[in-house]
């Protein structure tokens, strides 16, 4: 017997000291960090303000940054990935992020193709083309000038295709005026176009002898980017050498970029990137929640942290199928909504430091003061009240609730399963008895981007623009002539739909009163359940400057700070012949 | 012999065509296609811009022409271009099956140098201390998962030496100490797993093999123990250790996912798992159909290798 249990007590002490060890960074007699958590969170507002300090000039040439991405195809004609603008431009990109509330009203753009353009009517676009502007020296493109050519060429081959066509489907047709110049006729009147060219989901200039070369673009990687990639290795990550003669400089008038080389590490476990920081073998990296910035801090306590107000991108919310009872009815969306205590769901997904989410971007309806983001601008419809929610359903015909299946998935930064499960506790409450439905992650994205139908409710995000565009955000989203792939629920409703159009015909005028009219329109008839939606989170080595433009919140989303950032004499040398180096 | 290897080909060429077939058909039951999984969150296409990305991949046309089409390029080891890169996938699959088969040998090779001799030492002094220790490592290598390891393992190497395996590639025979230090860990701890399996199977076998009245016999003729064990105990009673090393080792060139995506290192499970997950259908397919004929050929060897080991088993 004493024999038997010899190996048993042996393997439950190697578990428990394995245990422990692994728990040893939470020094002992430390609060669990749910309680700790409000004192943190004012510990980063003080430490790490929202608008970062801008780095010391001059910047410091040379160095290899290290960042994880994801990217499946380097070539955009496959898939888009915000990275690739690394390799190829847009005719113009932002030159500050929209996520900070305090410049999302007056979005700057940066002319990296073009010098200037002129709406000759709201069908009618002019754009003029830098001069001397060259493609990447390799053959088969040699380094010759770009022209309007190329941006014919470029805007024709991918309009089409799907992950461009938000932006670039408006585009009837190009006419090349002259070497420098080009006009772009739209299929339907937009005063703002401009606005839908600027980098992310618009279509990048690329060469025709890379395209048409054997091999296409994926073997023949030219662009005009501020990087060229030197190598490609798929699942493993990418090495990105300076482009010599890129043209764009920084404020003082210095070459861009600064840095020798940029190596992309494509993972895909949390775990793994964070381990990566620690080793410094990532020099920034974006983290998903607050949980991890905590460990994060505990181990590698002189990081940089730049925790930027979401604009949208991220929230937690539900789809309903309009157009099934009983979501038709405005009661029922109304109860689903007001059932929800939003305070509980921010503090379940990221221990309270989340923004409350309406209809649509707070900015976008004229809120731009974080201040703004509170219950008394989204009304009514958004705030705790379950006997209200209840008083709604009996008025509805459903005294006594009612089955209503939610369908969701696990999906990489998000936190569903916890979420749902909220969700069905407070509809319990009201009535309303929900059977939740796990899906494999491709289902589920089938359903979320609206090519599979939804059973009744489905847990995602809401649809997202790209950039501050009240088309990509609202338009789009809301407006009843388009199809389940943009207007996921569907959403018909004709008033929204007149207010929409009426949007969409003002010169600019009008526009930010008819925007205050659709969020008042959207959050009376709650088309879709929004709740919170946290910030974003980007840690970087102490030995990072992110580069000139202080309000980017992640390269990988902008490339003009990975063009921008530049690395101090601290950080690691490192050799960029090949990836695996 | 010659009858049995040509009646097993035969088994294993239609083997391989009913695989073929099934993947061709499980992978189109699954919702979703390579267009859909590969949009942006933001993008928002209308069904006709969907529809003509479905064309442009040949993902519109009927099952059949499908089927045939990738069937006549298979047969002439052409198995198309990725859906998502759209590189050739024997060129996708070459790449990642070179550093699969560098952590899968090098797996083996430490699971066999731990293996054989605790399992042997286990079984030749049963129900001593070093049996107990021996099973007791059986038991741990078994029951700790192999994610819980690799997270473990990294998340130690990265706070206590701020240093992790090197990411990116490098062949043995490019770059030895590159190579090892990128794979050492991660092999140890499949190792570590692969070593537990075949210890128990040593052990019970050589156990068994022991009691067999040729054993006595050897030692009654005044055969020193080293050499009753060595020379007569242990090749015989490799044939199930061999059998579970080949099954096992075709599962590793199969591919470590959980250990590839923590350990950053991109082999075919990595690959594999991207490929259902994107629903890549043509490097499905090829990666499937090329590791069923890896499995083929391997069981085919481990049964050759029995007359080697064993003189008395015949093939009809």
């Amino acid at each position: 017997m004493k024999t038997a249990l010899l190996p048993l007590i042996t393997l439950a002490s190697m578990l428990a000291l394995s245990t422990s060890a692994a728990l040893a960074q939470d020094k002992p007699g430390e609060a669990p960090f749910a309680y700790a958590a409000p004192a943190f969170i004012k510990e980063l507002d003080t430490r790490f303000p929202a608008q970062p300090p801008v780095p010391p000039s001059p910047p410091r040439y040379g160095g290899v940054l290290h960042f994880p991405a994801v990217i499946r195809a380097f070539d955009p004609t496959v898939g888009y990935r915000p990275e690739l603008a690394l390799v190829w431009d847009t005719l113009t990109e932002w030159e500050a992020t929209w996520y900070y509330p305090e410049v999302q009203r007056t979005p700057v753009i940066r002319k990296t193709l073009v010098t200037d353009w002129q709406m000759q009517n709201p069908s009618t676009w002019i754009f003029r083309l830098r001069q001397g502007v060259r493609f990447h020296n390799r053959p088969p493109v040699n380094g010759r000038e770009m022209v309007a050519e190329d941006v014919k060429y470029s805007y024709e081959l991918l309009k089409n295709k799907a992950q461009y066509s938000t932006r670039a489907a408006l585009v009837k047709s190009i006419t090349v005026l002259d070497k420098y110049a080009v006009r772009f006729d739209l299929t339907m009147p937009d005063p703002k176009f401009h606005l839908n060219i600027v980098d992310s989901l618009s279509p990048v200039i690329v060469p025709r002898e890379a395209v048409e070369a054997p091999g296409g673009l994926a073997e023949n990687p030219i662009g005009t980017g501020a990087f060229m990639l030197k190598e490609f290795s798929p699942g493993d990550g990418a090495l990105l050498v300076k482009n010599p003669n890129y043209h764009l400089k920084d404020k003082d008038g210095r070459p861009l970029p600064y840095v020798d080389a940029v190596r992309l590490y494509f993972t895909k476990d949390a775990a793994t990137e964070t381990a990566l920081f620690r080793s410094k073998q990532v020099d920034v990296m974006r983290v998903s929640t607050l949980d991890q910035i905590y460990a994060l801090m505990k181990t590698a306590p002189d990081l940089t942290l730049y925790r930027v107000p979401s604009f949208g991108w991220g929230d937690y919310g539900m789809s309903m199928a309009l157009d099934k009872a009983p979501f038709s009815d405005v009661r029922v969306r109304q109860a689903l909504s007001m059932a929800i205590n939003r305070d509980i769901v921010a503090e379940v997904i990221n221990k309270g430091d989340a923004a409350l989410y309406g209809p649509f971007p707070w900015a976008l309806a004229g809120f731009t003061k974080r201040a703004d983001y509170s219950y008394a601008n989204l009304g009514p419809n958004y705030q705790y009240n379950p006997k209200e929610a209840k008083r709604l359903l009996a008025a509805a015909g459903y005294p006594n609730g009612f089955d209503v299946e939610l369908e969701w998935a696990e999906f990489q930064g998000w936190t569903y399963g916890e979420f749902v499960q909220l969700a069905a506790r407070f509809y319990q409450d009201i009535g309303v008895r929900v059977k939740l439905k796990q899906l494999e992650t491709s289902t589920w994205l089938s359903k979320m981007t609206g090519v599979q139908p939804f059973n009744q409710m489905l847990a995602t995000f809401s649809p997202i623009g790209a950039g501050p565009s009240f088309m990509d955000w609202v338009y789009l989203r809301y407006h009843g002539s388009f199809p389940r792939t943009i207007n996921r629920e569907p959403i018909q409703d004709p008033k929204l739909d007149d207010l929409l159009t009426s949007w969409r015909t003002d010169p600019g005028d009008k526009r930010p009163q008819l925007q205050r009219a659709i969020w008042d329109h959207l959050r009376q008839n709650v088309f879709r359940i929004t709740t919170i939606v946290p910030p974003h989170y980007r840690v970087s080595q102490s030995y990072v400057h992110a580069g000139g433009n202080p309000y980017c919140w992640f390269p990988g989303y902008c490339s003009y700070e990975a063009k921008t950032a530049w690395l101090t004499d601290k950080a690691p040398s490192r050799k960029f012949d090949k990836f695996a180096q | 012999m010659r009858t049995y290897i040509a009646r097993r080909i035969f088994q294993g060429l239609l083997v391989l065509w009913l695989v073929s077939l099934l993947i061709f058909s499980l992978v189109r039951i699954l919702p979703g296609d390579a267009v859909i999984m590969q949009l942006d969150q933001a993008a928002a296409p209308t069904p006709e811009v969907l529809q003509i990305a479905r064309q442009e991949l040949g993902l519109d046309r009927p099952f059949l022409a499908q089927y045939r089409t990738w069937m006549a390029g298979a047969v002439q080891g052409d198995l198309g271009r990725s859906l998502i890169t759209r590189r050739p996938v024997t060129q996708e699959l070459l790449r990642r099956i070179n550093l699969t088969t560098h952590l899968a040998v090098l797996s083996v090779i430490i699971a066999l140098l731990i293996a054989l001799p605790v399992g042997v030492l286990s079984a030749v002094r049963q129900d001593t201390t070093s049996d107990y220790l021996g099973r007791l490592f059986a038991i741990l290598g078994l029951s700790l998962p192999d994610f819980w390891l690799a997270t473990v393992a990294i998340t130690f190497l990265a706070i206590w030496f701020q240093w992790l395996p090197p990411i990116g590639f490098a062949p043995l025979w490019q770059d030895p100490a590159r190579c090892l230090s990128q794979l050492l860990i991660p092999a140890l701890i499949i190792g570590a797993r692969l070593a537990a399996v075949s210890m128990r199977m040593t052990r019970s076998s050589l156990l068994e093999v022991l009691r067999q009245d040729y054993i006595r016999t050897a030692r009654a003729k005044g055969a020193r123990e080293r050499a009753v064990i060595v020379r007569h105990a242990l090749k015989n009673a490799f044939i199930p250790v061999v059998t579970v090393i080949g099954g096992q080792f075709s599962v590793l060139l199969g591919g470590t996912v959980i250990v590839e995506v923590i350990f950053l290192q991109p082999g075919v499970g990595s690959l594999m798992l991207d490929a259902v997950l994107l629903r890549d259908y043509t490097l499905i397919q090829g990666a499937v159909l090329f590791f069923a004929a890896v499995i083929v050929v391997t069981n085919l060897l481990v049964d050759l290798s029995y007359a080697w080991l064993d003189p008395r088993i015949r093939y009809r």
